[in-house]
């Protein structure tokens, strides 16, 4: 892509005064990855691609899981979706000291131009939880009726595990979530669909139930999320698409 | 390189990138020019150094360096020999370096010279939760700091331009959710390497500190230096200021001005969003966006105040902005309100966002914010739920044996732990005062157990005291105090972790690295010739996958006079796993197991399990260090040396 740097966004150094995209008001045209925006809002911004129009609204979505997972895969996998799109995005990853087996989150923010990388607790629009109780981590920060998908897959930590400590139940898990406001969608762990007499990858197959049953698949179509997981990994493409399309397929209910 | 020329128009290529801020950081400053890069592994910043080390750069040096301080030296020659150079930290790390830092702001660079620190507001990595602003106020040196992942390209190219501009070394300073976070990047083809010449210029004046006269006409230079950068930082509007508007509405409070810097002011259109609900008029809102935290930017704050009846100032950690707001205020007469840390809701600890955002116009305009939209509730009920997870170290880490082997000698020497200092370092062998170990006490900085360890040798401590470290602490900032302790015979028994990666951090290299793994020409130092060669004379070498042989010389150890080194040698399991290695194959005798779980209780180990009638063993997770083979005694597991 060759762009007068003037305009660019985040290239106003080069061309001071030129820019000002932060004001909200002046209607600015700045490059994205291959399209071209015209922003009249920060939080507003009508994307044209060839003939269709899109609008781009702000969609944050909130990862926690176990390290081991893929739940940083699920992140990259939307990144990447969105980046195609030319949609803006924030994607942020928090591994801490993590190893297998330790707390992981992730922060995934869509369509502002101007964002900061932290979700605002009652921020999150969807939430997706890999495990049971590290699902609680982040009750705070869904949406009041944003939705929050749990994968109910239990990781018990070794005191856990030798009866030392106590590990919350899934039906307080949910009941925090429903106090908190939040559209329940669980994914029982035991129902990982098969392919080739294997269990399917659960990231991919969560992201899949995402994008099938929750706001998410209006702001990122199923069908360019798949594009990416297709053209990610060479190998165990056929497992993937498998996988994700049988979690576009998986009805969620609200146990 | 880019012509950084006000005004002017630039033709560029762009491809765009999704990148963290580390990786952005780094390609700005490879757009820059940058010949020579330094730094040593510290998380959130150890980003910049291993995407460069990933690439093939020709022409250009990048390292790991031995510690902080000799990283900046590195990297202070270069830009005295007139190249650019850059060197990476994190804020710990320029603690270390902080002596040369403020010698050579003093001095002056000739060469662009950035320094990278990384701060960790809300402690993701544990250390010191340290502002690492108030060390660009001690030494006068400018600092910038962008707001997002793509300001950070464009502003690292800026900082060398600045330093050269002005003869002053500029920090750069993230903070950990830009450094570590992802966002698309417009960046350009990479300028190829400089092909500036070195220099050498014998200037006795400039780069020395023989004499009062020196030294202080160095200061005055210094002052200058830096009132010659914040001229160039207003001339560049590097600091975004925006009036509003309207000036008459004097509703709710009148005009509000908003300084906000780095990046909290990513967070400032998202917070205008949510307070309008609550009745916030955007357009009598006016923003400074502070990007060059140092110099103040007096001339922009004067504005300011000048245009609002009330200010609040968003800044993380430390009130360095808002203090500075307070006296321009006084000096003008001010009468109105200056929200913040010290007049009013902000807390001096952890992250700022959206959420300190419309907190602050809340309190500032006296806006009806509701509780809930800024409170903690429900959720941290639903937090305290949740199981707890300690982390420990990782399955076929070398570090486990040795800790199991030093409880194990504490015991067998008739002693309890809690009658044992054991002194911990930085790294992954702080692990070791998490359960099932409990052995370490203490984690202070980078080399303190060995200094640590002797000021309890000489309060009198009567029991052995005990020091721990890893490799590359031990050379990092190790190595002078056990010399001390040599020197002054210090009884105590110091075990080197040597994993040969610098671990935590994320597998760098460092001197103790195999030399197969490290750049092409480097030398390995060997630690087991090196210790020795300080004058140790009770040196021993472990394999800590061995218990009962680790544990009799530590025990023996224990017993001897004067200082004993034992260097427990094992190179790190995720590493070697990387490789396609394993150390053993090792495998559940179902038969002979009573679920007894001495094995999971004793170790620790990630890749054991309770199953149906016997402990079960992941084998994707377990490297076969055989560690849980050795403290089952029912002969439940067993292991085969790796074929």
């Amino acid at each position: 892509m060759r762009g007068k740097a003037q305009i660019a966004n985040g290239k106003w150094r080069m061309a001071n005064g030129e820019r000002r995209m932060a004001n909200g008001e002046s209607r600015d045209t700045f490059h994205v990855s291959r399209f071209t925006f015209h922003a009249s809002r920060n939080t507003d911004c009508e994307l044209r691609i060839a003939n269709c129009e899109l609008r781009i609204i702000p969609y944050d979505v909130f990862l926690v899981g176990v390290g081991g997972q893929g739940v940083l895969t699920i992140g990259d996998v939307l990144t990447e979706a969105a980046l195609r799109l030319g949609m803006p995005v924030s994607f942020y990853p928090t591994k801490g000291m993590a190893q297998r087996g330790g707390f992981v989150k992730a922060q995934l923010r869509l369509g502002r131009q101007q964002v900061g990388p932290n979700i605002p607790e009652k921020g999150a629009d969807l939430v997706i939880a890999m495990e049971v109780s590290e699902a609680l981590k982040a009750v705070r920060f869904v949406k009041p009726g944003g939705d929050f998908l749990l994968f109910g897959h239990v990781w018990p930590p070794t005191a856990v595990m030798l009866g030392k400590a106590p590990y919350p139940a899934l039906e307080q898990v949910l009941e925090q979530v429903q106090e908190a406001g939040g559209r329940k969608h669980y994914l029982a762990a035991e129902n990982l669909p098969l392919y080739d007499g294997q269990p399917v990858p659960a990231n991919i197959f969560v992201l899949g139930a995402a994008v099938g049953h929750t706001g998410l698949g209006q702001v990122l179509a199923p069908s360019a999320v798949a594009e990416v997981i297709e053209t990610r990994w060479k190998r165990g493409a056929e497992r993937n698409a498998f996988a994700f399309q049988a979690g576009l397929a998986q009805m969620a209910n609200g146990k | 390189m880019v012509d950084w020329e006000i005004g002017k128009l630039v033709e560029v290529e762009l491809e765009t990138r999704v990148v963290t801020g580390n990786e952005a950081l780094a390609l700005g400053a490879l757009r820059a020019g940058v010949k020579v890069v330094t730094g040593y592994p510290g998380t959130p910043s150890s980003g910049v150094l291993d995407s460069l080390l990933r690439m093939k750069l020709d022409g250009r040096h990048v390292e790991w360096s031995t510690n902080e301080k000799v990283a900046f030296e590195i990297a202070a020659g270069a830009a005295w020999a007139g190249q650019r150079a850059l060197c990476t930290m994190k804020m710990s790390g320029l603690n270390v370096a902080y002596d040369s830092v403020i010698s050579i702001a003093y001095s002056g660079c000739h060469g662009g010279l950035v320094i990278y620190v990384a701060d960790d507001p809300g402690v993701s990595a544990g250390m010191a939760e340290q502002d690492s602003r108030g060390f660009a106020l001690m030494s006068d040196l400018p600092m910038l700091e962008p707001a997002s992942v793509a300001e950070t390209y464009t502003l690292i190219q800026v900082a060398f331009d600045l330093s050269e501009r002005t003869g002053s070394p500029v920090f750069v300073r993230l903070v950990t959710s830009i450094a570590n976070a992802y966002a698309p990047v417009e960046v350009e083809e990479p300028a190829p390497p400089p092909e500036r010449e070195a220099i050498l210029a014998r200037d006795i004046a400039r780069y020395t500190k023989a004499g009062a006269a020196i030294c202080m006409a160095q200061h005055r230079d210094l002052i200058a230096r830096l009132e010659r950068a914040g001229q160039a930082i207003r001339e560049m509007g590097m600091n975004e200021l925006h009036l509003s508007p309207s000036t008459s509405s004097r509703a709710q409070g009148g005009n509000l001005g908003i300084v906000a810097s780095g990046v909290t002011a990513s967070y400032l259109e998202e917070g205008f969003e949510i307070a309008a609900q609550f009745g916030l008029e955007r357009d009598t809102v006016s923003t400074l966006r502070v990007v060059a935290t140092s110099p103040f930017p007096a001339a922009e704050v004067r504005t300011l105040l000048r245009h609002c009846s009330t200010i609040l100032v968003l800044e993380e950690l430390e009130p360095h902005l808002e203090r500075n707001v307070i006296v321009e205020a006084h000096q003008l007469g001010f009468q109105g309100r200056i929200v913040g840390k010290l007049d009013g809701p902000f807390s001096r600890i952890g992250e700022y966002g959206v959420s300190q955002v419309v907190q602050g116009i809340g309190q500032a305009l006296g806006l009806p914010v509701a509780r809930s939209e800024t409170g903690h509730s429900p959720g941290e009920r639903a937090e305290q739920l949740a199981a707890q997870r300690p982390i420990t170290v990782c399955a076929g880490c070398p570090h486990r044996g040795t800790f199991l082997a030093l409880k194990a000698a504490i015991r067998r020497s008739r002693l309890k732990q809690d009658e044992v200092m054991v002194t911990g370092d930085i790294g992954c062998t702080i692990l070791g005062m998490n359960p099932p170990f409990d052995t370490v006490w203490n984690e202070v900085a980078m080399g303190a157990s060995i200094g640590l360890a002797q000021g309890y040798v000489h309060a009198g401590v009567a029991t052995p005291v005990i020091a721990t470290i890893g490799d590359s602490t031990f050379f990092h900032a190790g190595l002078s105090a056990l010399v001390n302790a040599v020197q002054h015979q210090v009884p105590l028994t110091l075990i080197v972790m040597d994993n040969g990666w610098t671990g935590m951090t994320g597998m760098q290299v460092n001197p103790g690295t195999d030399e197969a793994f490290q750049p092409a020409g480097n030398r390995r130092v060997d630690l087991a010739r090196l210790i020795p060669a300080l004058g140790v004379e009770h040196f021993f070498v472990i394999d800590p996958f061995n218990l009962d042989e680790s544990t009799s010389v530590i025990q023996h150890a224990l017993t001897l006079p004067g200082v004993k080194v034992v260097l427990a040698r094992q190179e790190c399991a995720i590493q070697a796993q990387r490789r396609g290695l394993v150390a053993g194959r090792v495998q559940v005798v179902p038969e002979n197991c009573n679920l007894c779980e001495l094995c999971i209780t004793r170790t620790g180990c990630p890749a054991l399990s309770i199953g149906e009638g016997a402990v079960v063993i992941d084998p994707d997770l377990c490297y076969g260090c055989g560690l849980c083979a050795q403290v089952c005694n029912r002969e439940a597991i067993r292991r085969d040396e790796a074929a």
